[in-house]
């Protein structure tokens, strides 16, 4: 796979990664999901819970719409490794500088594992999957967000940057106004 | 989150009736009518004395066809070492003996003992062959995910 990395959608999984620096301990935090029925399999050695029907995941990380979803039941409360959402997959975030940033595709999955001392957590968005923000569009098969690291990778990738006339208008304004602060009579 | 125990929620409410202390009693094909009942399960030795679960209602009331109608449906399920591991509640079911199977169009709770899971919605099917609880209409789970610490030293 054409390995892509995409500095401007770095910052869009720093939240996590951010996260993780801080030394400020760490509080727990509360994931809600609606949808209009769920099946909860437990015969199974891996217990299920899957979602049908409007399925909205409200995390304070991020939303998440999509219209079927399936989680992977932890053993004795730890962390879901596997979640596969699928049709219209919407993902809206926002990074640790407020920006929001948005993702859609046809089928998002997540996994997480832990490898002695390493974690890994991706999210891997196929069919029609993009993700964009302010600075930038980025398409590709798959897109997959690494979000220990917050870097982004890519498989046939095409990426559209945007003119952000907004920034430099800004600049131009900030460098004027402080120009006539300066020369400006007190 | 610990659903684990949620294999003997319903299920376990019905078979429970047949061993209850009821206040009152009312014979019809070897269900017995109880009001304002609660009746307790405990685990096999060696754990004989620990409680398993505990299942609690306002009413049971036997209906033809292997039916019961259980009102006010409270059930508690403990682990072997007593930390409580789900707790179910529904106003209104009804369970079928013969089928194996609970359900209600009414609303469903459940909470993981831990606290760290609930999930509630309306109507319900609870499947006790194959473990399978579908909740049809309005589903609202809250899951607490607990810090993640990837603080490398």
């Amino acid at each position: 796979m054409k390995f892509f990395c995409f500095i401007v959608f770095f910052a869009l999984a720093n939240v996590w990664a951010l996260r993780a620096q801080t030394n400020a301990p760490a509080e727990p935090h509360l994931t809600q999901i609606d949808s209009d029925s769920v099946d909860f399999d437990m015969n199974t050695n891996a217990r299920t819970a899957t979602y049908i029907g409007h399925v909205r995941v409200d995390d304070p990380q991020m939303k998440l719409t999509c219209a079927w979803l399936l989680a992977n039941l932890p053993q004795d409360g730890g962390h879901i490794s596997h979640i596969v959402a699928e049709t219209n997959v919407v993902i809206d975030f926002t990074d640790d500088k407020g920006q929001t940033n948005h993702a859609t595709s046809d089928k998002a999955v997540y996994n997480y594992n832990v490898q002695g001392a390493v974690t890994n957590e991706t999210v891997t968005l196929t069919g029609n999957a993009k993700t964009e923000n302010a600075q930038a569009i980025l398409t590709g098969e798959p897109i997959i967000w690494n979000r220990v690291n917050g870097s982004l990778t890519a498989t046939n990738e095409h990426t559209i940057f945007r003119q952000n006339l907004d920034s430099a208008t800004t600049k131009t304004n900030s460098t004027t106004t402080s120009t006539n602060k300066l020369s400006a009579p007190k | 989150m610990k659903i684990k125990g949620a294999q003997k929620i319903l299920i376990a409410g019905a078979v429970l009736f047949f061993t209850a202390v009821p206040n009152e009693r009312a014979q019809q094909n070897g269900v017995q009518h109880a009001s304002d009942f609660t009746s307790v399960e405990y685990f096999e030795p060696p754990h004989a004395t620990q409680m398993k679960s505990r299942l609690s209602g306002l009413e049971a009331q036997p209906l033809a066809n292997g039916l019961l109608v259980i009102k006010q449906l409270k059930l508690e399920t403990f682990t072997v070492d007593g930390k409580p591991e789900m707790v179910v509640e529904a106003p209104s079911c009804t369970y079928d003996t013969s089928k194996a199977m609970a359900s209600s169009p009414g609303p469903l709770q459940v909470w993981t003992g831990d606290g760290k899971f609930h999930v509630e919605g309306e109507g319900f099917l609870w499947r006790q062959t194959n473990s399978f609880l579908t909740i049809s209409n309005n589903v609202h789970s809250v899951i607490e995910n607990a810090p993640e610490n990837k603080i490398e030293p």
